[in-house]
């Protein structure tokens, strides 16, 4: 007998689902046949809003576009107006930079680490490891004001200088930390119930995957060693020395390998920075921003955020807004065109693990 | 690298203040071809971004394919001009399969039509029915009066600080006065 297929929709309200999205889903018994995302609940116009303001207002705006991920976007803002105006960074404020965009790639990882688990039903994880983000954030208010939102990196540099004794603070986050991911690894990597949900799940082919806009920790899952971070190394990366991991599966497993790898390096790196960071200034004064005019030109600077490339576009034409601001996130082309063409032949309890691991971000797809 | 792409095309020209770039611009109905030549013979496998920019004062729209050479670590800008009065351009999508998003995105915020676009008519927006919203003619104020309006009862409390002070019978202090509407 044929058997016929249903549509469920998986969304736009559902604990699975990374954001306000939908995926619309065919289904055979518990088969997915095919699969179809839809967004536009969350739409915000940030772009278009940016013509409107001046080249600082619209730096205020910038951090919102990913709520769990706020910093690169901060820094590709400042990246491109410093670019399209020759504006210099000190020495000091890119040290900082670093430290906090490192600082961000750890708290998103733990993030992600709480729904990758969550996802499959293990809830544990992500208590401990929110709770243990929380630390990161203790330190993102002390030196910006802000938990989740930080309005801290602008064009020049840095808001503020950091406070009084605050890198030993950073130390100590970090040496709790380590000690912190063996009990992760006892809990989630050692469980037989992760690794048999994971493995030779969620596969994205190696062919083309370059060509299909494939980007970040997916990317080096599939065993290409690929970061911006060492292809077009910006602020102080050149001089600092980690490891890109890689994994060879392609699957859930891999990736989730991959991120955890990565919180090993992010915290050799904040060594690093702290050990290295240079005295003086931290800031290089714009004009009076209600007047500052950015020569016409246009730039589009990358970053490498904890999900991939985010990308950002920005066009002056010599006035005082902005002509045009555009941002490329990495859930861009991972949440539409790849979550599409991987999730047929999946079972549907495995949508919502599989788009942890791809990094799923809505907020970022409708801007 | 940069020598090579500048032996094929001429016109191309380094912008020195952004480090590994290099810009193109092409006529639009070059741009498929360019883009598979550069694709498939000059290493830019990774399609980074289709950004759009509406120069009205021109009127045209304008297209940004920016390409990424994962191996020579060349970013090329190809930068393409469309009319704003006939906005249509060919689609891209059989050569990068993620550019169909870009292009639905395109197609509805700048109401540019790409031949041979397979692809659902709505992607962010719902039910809209005004001109397309990136275009610059497109008024958000004009458009936020004119679809919504304020919620009955609520009329007094435009300026808060007039409304509180009235209730309270408090002065406004001069220099909050600036700042009120």
């Amino acid at each position: 007998m044929r058997e016929k297929a249903t549509t469920i929709y998986l969304g736009p309200q559902h604990p699975g689902i990374t954001g306000n999205m939908m995926v619309r889903l065919k289904v055979i018994g518990d088969t997915i046949v095919s699969a179809q995302t839809e967004v536009g609940y969350l739409h915000r116009a940030f772009e278009k809003l940016q013509e409107r303001r001046n080249w600082l207002q619209g730096f205020t705006l910038m951090c919102r576009f990913c709520v769990p991920e706020s910093d690169p976007m901060e820094n590709v803002y400042a990246r491109s107006v410093e670019a399209i105006d020759g504006r210099e960074v000190p020495e000091r404020g890119k040290y900082i930079r670093v430290m906090v965009l490192e600082l961000a790639r750890i708290a998103t990882q733990l993030m992600w680490y709480a729904g990758q688990n969550g996802s499959l039903g293990l809830y544990t994880m992500g208590q401990w490891s929110i709770g243990d983000r929380d630390y990161i954030l203790d330190l993102f208010e002390e030196l910006t004001g802000g938990r989740v939102y930080h309005m801290y990196q602008w064009p020049g540099g840095v808001r503020r200088d950091l406070p009084e004794g605050f890198t030993d603070k950073v130390l100590r986050t970090l040496d709790y930390l380590e000690k912190r991911l063996k009990d992760y690894d006892d809990l989630m990597f050692a469980n037989s119930i992760f690794q048999k949900r994971t493995q030779g799940v969620g596969i994205v082919p190696k062919e083309n995957i370059i060509e299909h806009g494939v980007v970040g920790p997916v990317l080096r899952g599939a065993g290409i060693r690929s970061d911006i971070r060492i292809d077009e190394p910006y602020e102080v990366y050149d001089k600092l020395d980690f490891e890109i991991p890689t994994q060879e599966g392609s699957d859930i497993w891999a990736r989730a390998l991959v991120r955890r790898a990565e919180v090993h390096q992010s915290i050799r790196i904040i060594r690093q920075v702290i050990d290295q960071m240079p005295s003086g200034e931290y800031f290089n004064k714009f004009p009076n921003p209600l007047k500052w005019i950015v020569p016409a030109g246009d730039a589009y600077v990358r970053v490498e955020s904890g999900r991939g490339e985010v990308g950002f576009y920005a066009v002056s034409d010599g006035t005082i807004h902005p002509r045009r601001m555009h941002l490329r996130g990495a859930a861009y082309v991972h949440a539409i065109t790849l979550l599409e063409s991987i999730l047929p032949g999946q079972n549907i309890a495995d949508v919502s693990a599989i788009m942890n691991s791809l990094g799923t971000c809505a907020p970022e797809i409708e801007r | 690298m940069i020598a090579q792409i500048k032996a094929v095309f001429p016109e191309a020209v380094n912008k020195d203040y952004d480090g590994n770039r290099l810009d193109l611009t092409v006529n639009k109905e070059a741009v498929p071809s360019v883009l598979l030549y550069l694709k498939d013979s000059m290493g830019f496998r990774h399609l980074s971004h289709i950004a759009y920019v509406d120069w009205i004062e021109q009127g045209e729209f304008e297209l940004v394919y920016i390409l990424w050479s994962p191996l020579d670590k060349v970013k090329l800008y190809v930068h393409t001009r469309i009319n704003r009065e006939n906005p249509v351009i060919e689609n891209i999508d059989m050569i990068w399969r993620q550019a169909n998003t870009y292009e639905r995105e395109i197609r509805e915020m700048l109401g540019i039509e790409f031949t041979g676009l397979v692809a659902p008519d709505e992607f962010i927006l719902e039910d809209w029915d005004d001109i397309p919203p990136f275009r610059k003619d497109f008024d958000t104020l004009e458009y936020v009066n004119r679809t919504f309006w304020h919620r009955p009862g609520r009329e007094d409390a435009q300026d808060v600080r007039s409304t509180i002070s009235e209730r309270s019978g408090e002065e406004i202090p001069d220099f909050a006065k600036k700042y009120s509407r």
